[in-house]
C-alpha cells in the first residue's frame, strides 16, 4: 500500500514542477542587442540638415548624443578664436577603425562619422551658449567626404553649407569682453588644412592626442579602451606604451612637451610632408619636433616679412623670431595658422615666447 | 752759408720733384708726372698755352695737369675752396689725345659758390688708366690758387631711404591723378563695430618729387571689406582716364573704382570666399575692354569680364566667360600671374607660378592665347613646367633679342632657374652661365626693372638687386644683397628717370647715375586708357628693348604703368614703336632721351604711310577653307589678325612657314585681313563664304 502513495505523491510533484516551469520558460529575461538610432545612408549624404542624422537627442543644441554616438576629446585643443569644441565619433554596427601608428589618424571604416561642433559660451548680453557649426568628416566608399552645417539663429536647427560666413559673437571670457568675428570656413578651407596631396583627412583622432581619459557616463575611462569595449577600434596592434601629447594649457607639464603639443595641433596639418606647406622647412608634427630643428630653431629666415628676422626660431631672442611675429599677426599676409584664426591667441602667443626665452643659453 | 743753401736745397729736393707741377701745354703736361690720385694741387703762375676746346673767347695763357685716375670714378675738381675768395678762375676739363682734345666738362664761375662765386667747380665720372687734361686760364685773373681734386668711387647702385609719412599697408607706385607722377597707394584698415573695413590712402607726388614723403595723403573713405593683404593691382576699366584698384585677402577681393575724375573712389565689386594671391587688370579677351584676373589659392583662378553690362564674374572654365578657364586645378595653388606675350604674335599670353601641394598641382602653368579668344596650357612644350614651388616669375627680355625671357623664382632656397626665350615658344634652361647659382634666396617677389639705367633689365628679388651685366651672350647678374631695397611697389617717385621703391614706411630712392632713361606713358582710346597690355619697343644705337605694359607684377605690389627704359650713354631713340592692344600701331622716330612723353593712341596714323608688302593680295576671294596671301616678301616674321566687320579681333597669329590662313572656323560674312611685320602693315577685304 505505501508504493501507491509514493507514485502519487510523485506525481502530484512532477505535474505541479511542470506547471510552475513551463510559466518561467515564457519569460526569460534577456535584453534586446542596442541598434543605434542613427541615420546614415551613404547614398543620400550629405543630407541638407544636421538634424536628419539624429546624432542626437531632446533638443539638439545640448549635443546630447544618442546610443552608438561617442563624446571624445584630444587632449590639446586647436584655437578657434576662443570658441569652443566638442567632437564625437559614430560608427556602423559591426564595424571598427584601426591603428596605424601613434602619431597617424586612424584607420576607420566606410560609414563613419567624425562630429565636430563648435559652439561660443558666455554669448552676451545674456551670457547663453550659441551653436556655430557642426563639421562632419563622413567616411564613404574609402575616402572622406567634408561636411560643415552652420546653426540657425534659432539654435534649433544646422543648415549644409559650403560658402564661409562669419559670425559675429561679444564673449566674456576669462574676465575679458572678447570681440569675435568667427569665420565658418568654406568647402575650399576645409579641404585646404584637411588634405595631404589632395587626400581628404581628418586631424583629431591620432592615438597620440586621445590617449587619455575621458569622463563617460558609466564612468571615467581611457579613451582608446573605451572604443575598443564599445566596438570601435581594434586595440589588438597598439602598444602598451603611446607616446603622447599633454595640453598645452597643463602648467605642471613640461614646456617642452607643452610647445610641441600647441605647434603639432594647430600647424602640423599644413607643415609636414605632403601638407599644404610643405616647402618650407618646419615640421611640427608631434613625433617629428623633439628634434628643434624642425621647429626652426637656429634656422635662417628666408621669407620676406616687413621687418627683418633672423631667424624662424631664435633661442632667447623672441623678437628676432619669425614664428613669434606671425604668431602674434592678425594681418592675412603673416599671421600663422594661415586660416581657422582671426585674433591672437594670447595664451599661445606667451607659451611659445616663454619657450623661446627658456632656450636662451641652451645646448640643444 | 754756402753748406746750409745747399742742405736746404737737398732736403727739399724730394718735394719738388714728387709734387706735379702744372705744365705750360698738354704734351708737356702728359710726359710731366700725371695725377692719379686725389689731393690738393697749385697753380702758381700762368705762362703757358690756353685750352681752345671748351670757351668761345680763348684767354691768354693756360696752365695744364693731365690725370690719370687708377679705378673708376665719380670726380670733382674745385676751387672754390678757402683761400681763393675775391679770385676768379675757369677751368676747362678735356679728353682725348693733345693733339685731338674734346671738351668734357668746364665752368668759369660756378655762382651758387661756398667761399666766392667767380670761382670753378665740376663734377665729372671717369675710367680707370683713361687720361684727363685739367686746364686753367687766366681770362679774369692770373692770381695763384690752389684747387682740390676728389674721387669717388662709382657705386653701380646705391639708394638712399627716406621714412615716409602716413601709415596704412603700401600697396602700390602707380599715377592716380592722371598728372604722369607716380604716386603711393595704402590701404589703411579702420575699426567699425570691433572688425575692420578698408580705406584708401594716396600721398601724390608734386611735381619735382622729393616732397612726398613729407605728405601725410589723402584718405578715401570707402570701408571695404577685405584688406590689401595679398596684393593690388591697378587699371583703368572704365575708361574715365583715373587708375582703379583691384586688392584682395585671404577672405575675398574689392573692385574700387575711382569717381568724379579721380577725386573719389567706390567699391564696384566685392566677393567673398576668394582667397587671394597675385591680382592683375588686363584685357583678356582683348576686346578693348581691361578684364580683372584674380590668382586664387585654393580653388580655380577667378577672373571678371569687362562686359557691356558691366563687370561680369567668372570661375574656371566658363563658355561665356574663358571656356577652358585659366588655370583650373581644384584645390588652386596659383600664387603668381603675370601677362606676358611671350610668342611676340601681338596677343597677350600668361604664365602662372604655381606652389605647394603635389606635382600636378604646383606645375607652374604657361597660358598662350590663340588668338580666337581661347587660351592653350603649353608649359610642358615651352620647357616650363617647373615644380620648383614658385610665387613669381620676372619677365623680361634680359639679353634685349627682342623676346621676353623668364626668372622663375624657386622658394625659400630651392633652385631658381634663368630661362631664355629662343623665340620659337620654347625657352632654355641658361640658369648654368647667370652667374647666378650660389644666390639661393629667392623667397616670393621676383620683378624685372632697369635700375641702372644701362639698358638692360634688372631683377628686384626680395631685397637683392641682381643687377645685369650687360652681356647678351651670357645673360650673366651680379648679385647686389646689401643696402638694397626690399620687396616693394615700383615707380618713379622723384621724377628723375631713375626706379625707386617704396616698402613699408619707407622711400628708397635710386641715387642715380649720369646714364640716360626715356619714359613714356600710353593714353588708349576705349576702355583700356593706360594700354594694358601694349607692347613698347624702342630702337637705339645699342640696339632694341621691349617692354609689356603690365598691370600687377611679382606677387604683392603694383608699379608705375608708365613704361620706364634706361639708354645707357644713348640720347637719340631712333624709333619708339607700340603695339597697341586693340591692334593700332604707333611709330615716332627720333625721339630725344631723357624725358618723359605722352602717346595717345593713334595719334600717329597719318604719318605713317609706309605700307608692309604693298603687292599683296589675297586668293581665292571669297574663301571657304583656306586664304592663301600672295607677295614677293617673307611672311616668316610677320603676323596675320582677321577683324570681323565690326573691328572685332577674331584670329591672330603668325605666319609660320606657310602663307595661308585658316579661316574654316569664321562664319560666313565680310572680313578684314591685316598683315603686319615691324609695326607696318597692309589690311584687305575678304569675304568667307
Amino acid at each position: 500500500m505505501t508504493k501507491n502513495y509514493s507514485c502519487l505523491l510523485g506525481l502530484l510533484l512532477f505535474v505541479f514542477a511542470c506547471t510552475s516551469c513551463s510559466q518561467d520558460d515564457n519569460y526569460v529575461q534577456v535584453q534586446p542587442a542596442p541598434t543605434s538610432p542613427v541615420s546614415l545612408n551613404l547614398e543620400n549624404v550629405p543630407y541638407s540638415t544636421l538634424s536628419e542624422y539624429n546624432f542626437f537627442e531632446g533638443n539638439m543644441l545640448d549635443l546630447k548624443p544618442v546610443y552608438g554616438v561617442l563624446p571624445y576629446k584630444i587632449t590639446s585643443g586647436l584655437f578657434i578664436d576662443y570658441a569652443k569644441a566638442q567632437t564625437f565619433v559614430w560608427m556602423p554596427k559591426g564595424s571598427k577603425a584601426s591603428y596605424v601608428n601613434d602619431h597617424s589618424v586612424l584607420d576607420f571604416p566606410n560609414g563613419a562619422v567624425l562630429i565636430t561642433t563648435h559652439y561660443f559660451e558666455n554669448v552676451l548680453p545674456e551670457k547663453n551658449t550659441q551653436m556655430i557649426e557642426t563639421r562632419l568628416l563622413i567616411k564613404k566608399e574609402g575616402e572622406w567626404v567634408l561636411v560643415n552645417y552652420k546653426w540657425n539663429d534659432e539654435q534649433s536647427e544646422a543648415i549644409l553649407t559650403t560658402e564661409g560666413s562669419f559670425v559675429r559673437v561679444k564673449i566674456e571670457d576669462d574676465n575679458q569682453v572678447k570681440s569675435v568675428n568667427y569665420k565658418i570656413p568654406s568647402y575650399d578651407e576645409c579641404f585646404t588644412c584637411h588634405n595631404k596631396y589632395d587626400e581628404i583627412l581628418p586631424i583629431g583622432p591620432k592615438p597620440q592626442n586621445m590617449n587619455q581619459n575621458y569622463p563617460f557616463e558609466d564612468g571615467i575611462k581611457n579613451q582608446l579602451k573605451k572604443w575598443n569595449e564599445f566596438g570601435y577600434l581594434d586595440t589588438s596592434t597598439i602598444p602598451s606604451e603611446i607616446v603622447s601629447v599633454v595640453d598645452w594649457a597643463d602648467v605642471s607639464q613640461p614646456l617642452d612637451l607643452r610647445v610641441r603639443s600647441y605647434l603639432d595641433i594647430n600647424c602640423a596639418h599644413c607643415h609636414s610632408d605632403k601638407g599644404y606647406c610643405e616647402y618650407a622647412p618646419m615640421r611640427f608634427s608631434f613625433n617629428e619636433t623633439n628634434d628643434f630643428t624642425n621647429i626652426g630653431v637656429g634656422v635662417k629666415h628666408n621669407f620676406e616679412i616687413e621687418e627683418g628676422f633672423s631667424h624662424i626660431v631664435s633661442p632667447g631672442n623672441p623678437e628676432e623670431s619669425a614664428l613669434l611675429f606671425r604668431l602674434k599677426s592678425t594681418l592675412d599676409e603673416y599671421k600663422m595658422p594661415i586660416m581657422g584664426r582671426n585674433l591672437q591667441h594670447k595664451e599661445g602667443v606667451q607659451l611659445i615666447e616663454q619657450w623661446i626665452n627658456s632656450l636662451k643659453n641652451k645646448t640643444l | 752759408m754756402k753748406t746750409k743753401l745747399l742742405f736746404l736745397i737737398i732736403c727739399l729736393a724730394p718735394f719738388v720733384i714728387k709734387a706735379q707741377s702744372s705744365s705750360n701745354t698738354c704734351a708737356t703736361a702728359d710726359g710731366a708726372t700725371h695725377i692719379t690720385n686725389a689731393g690738393t694741387y697749385s697753380i702758381t703762375s700762368f705762362d703757358g698755352t690756353a685750352p681752345t676746346s671748351c670757351f668761345g673767347i680763348v684767354a691768354n695763357n693756360g696752365e695744364w695737369f693731365a690725370y690719370t685716375p687708377t679705378s673708376d670714378y665719380l670726380v670733382e675738381v674745385s676751387s672754390d675752396i678757402t683761400g681763393n675768395e675775391g679770385k676768379d678762375t675757369r677751368l676747362s676739363v678735356l679728353e682725348g689725345t693733345c693733339g685731338a682734345l674734346s671738351c668734357l666738362e668746364s665752368n668759369d664761375d660756378y655762382g651758387s659758390a661756398t667761399v666766392y662765386n667767380r670761382l670753378s667747380y665740376v663734377k665729372f665720372s671717369v675710367q680707370a688708366n683713361t687720361t684727363y687734361y685739367i686746364s686753367w686760364d687766366n681770362k679774369y685773373d692770373a692770381s695763384a690758387f690752389d684747387f682740390i681734386l676728389t674721387e669717388t668711387p662709382i657705386q653701380p647702385l646705391s639708394f638712399t631711404e627716406q621714412t615716409r609719412l602716413g601709415g596704412g599697408t603700401l600697396r602700390g607706385a602707380v599715377d592716380m591723378n592722371n598728372d604722369g607722377l607716380d604716386d603711393i597707394v595704402s590701404i589703411v584698415a579702420k575699426n567699425v563695430n570691433d572688425s575692420n573695413v578698408y580705406d584708401i590712402n594716396i600721398q601724390e607726388q608734386i611735381n619735382g618729387g622729393s616732397f612726398i614723403a613729407s605728405f601725410f595723403g589723402n584718405d578715401y573713405a570707402i570701408s571695404a571689406p577685405y584688406s590689401a593683404g595679398w596684393s593690388l593691382a591697378a587699371g583703368d576699366y572704365n575708361g574715365d582716364g583715373y587708375n582703379d584698384l583691384i586688392f584682395g585677402d585671404g577672405s575675398g577681393i574689392n573692385i574700387v573704382k575711382a569717381t568724379n575724375n579721380g577725386t573719389s573712389y567706390a567699391i564696384a565689386e566685392t566677393r567673398n570666399g576668394i582667397f587671394t594671391q597675385r591680382t592683375n587688370f588686363v584685357d583678356i579677351d582683348e576686346d578693348g575692354r581691361l578684364d580683372v584676373f584674380i590668382c586664387h589659392d585654393i580653388a580655380p583662378n577667378v577672373y571678371y569680364m569687362n562686359e557691356p553690362s558691366g563687370l561680369q564674374y567668372y570661375q574656371g572654365a566658363d563658355p561665356n566667360g574663358v571656356p577652358e578657364g585659366l588655370g583650373i586645378y581644384p584645390s588652386g595653388g596659383n600664387y603668381g600671374s603675370v601677362w606676358v606675350d611671350y610668342d611676340n604674335d601681338g596677343d597677350i599670353d600668361m604664365f602662372m607660378a604655381k606652389c605647394g601641394g603635389g606635382p600636378a598641382r604646383r606645375t607652374n602653368q604657361l597660358f598662350r592665347n590663340n588668338g580666337n579668344g581661347s587660351y592653350s596650357e603649353v608649359a610642358a612644350a615651352a620647357n616650363l613646367a617647373d615644380t620648383i614651388q614658385t610665387w613669381s616669375g620676372a619677365w623680361g627680355d634680359y639679353d634685349n633679342d627682342g623676346d621676353m625671357d623668364a626668372f622663375i623664382g624657386g622658394y625659400n632656397g630651392a633652385s631658381h632657374k634663368m630661362m631664355s626665350n629662343n623665340g620659337n615658344g620654347v625657352f632654355t634652361d641658361v640658369t648654368a652661365t647667370t652667374n647666378l647659382g650660389f644666390f639661393t634666396y629667392t623667397g616670393i617677389d621676383n620683378v624685372p626693372v632697369d635700375f641702372n639705367n644701362d639698358g638692360f633689365i634688372d631683377i628686384l628679388s626680395n631685397g637683392n638687386i641682381l643687377l645685369n651685366d650687360g652681356n647678351p651672350a651670357n645673360m650673366s647678374f651680379t648679385v647686389f644683397t646689401s643696402g638694397m631695397p626690399p620687396q616693394g611697389a615700383i615707380g618713379d617717385l622723384n621724377n628723375d628717370g631713375f626706379m625707386d621703391v617704396v616698402s613699408g614706411s619707407t622711400i628708397y630712392y635710386n641715387n642715380g647715375n649720369l646714364n640716360n632713361y626715356f619714359k613714356i606713358k600710353l593714353v588708349g582710346n576705349g576702355l583700356n586708357k593706360a594700354g594694358i597690355g601694349a607692347r613698347v619697343e624702342i630702337t637705339t644705337s645699342s640696339g632694341t628693348q621691349i617692354r609689356d605694359v603690365r598691370s600687377g607684377e611679382g606677387f604683392r605690389y603694383t608699379n608705375s604703368l608708365t613704361t620706364h627704359f634706361g639708354l645707357g650713354s644713348d640720347t637719340n631713340i631712333i624709333s619708339v614703336k607700340v603695339y597697341w592692344p586693340s591692334n593700332t600701331v604707333d611709330i615716332i622716330n627720333n625721339v630725344g632721351a631723357n624725358q618723359t612723353i605722352t602717346l595717345a593712341e593713334g595719334s600717329t596714323l597719318s604719318t605713317q604711310t609706309e605700307v608692309f608688302a604693298e603687292d599683296l593680295t589675297l586668293f581665292p576671294n571669297p574663301a571657304k577653307s583656306t586664304l592663301y596671301v600672295k607677295t614677293k616678301y617673307n611672311l616668316n616674321d610677320a603676323i596675320y589678325t582677321v577683324f570681323d566687320i565690326s573691328g572685332k579681333r577674331v584670329l591672330n597669329s603668325k605666319f609660320g612657314k606657310n602663307n595661308t590662313v585658316d579661316v574654316s572656323s569664321l562664319s560666313t560674312g565680310t572680313y578684314f585681313l591685316r598683315v603686319m611685320q615691324d609695326g607696318l602693315s597692309n589690311t584687305q577685304k575678304f569675304i568667307k563664304e
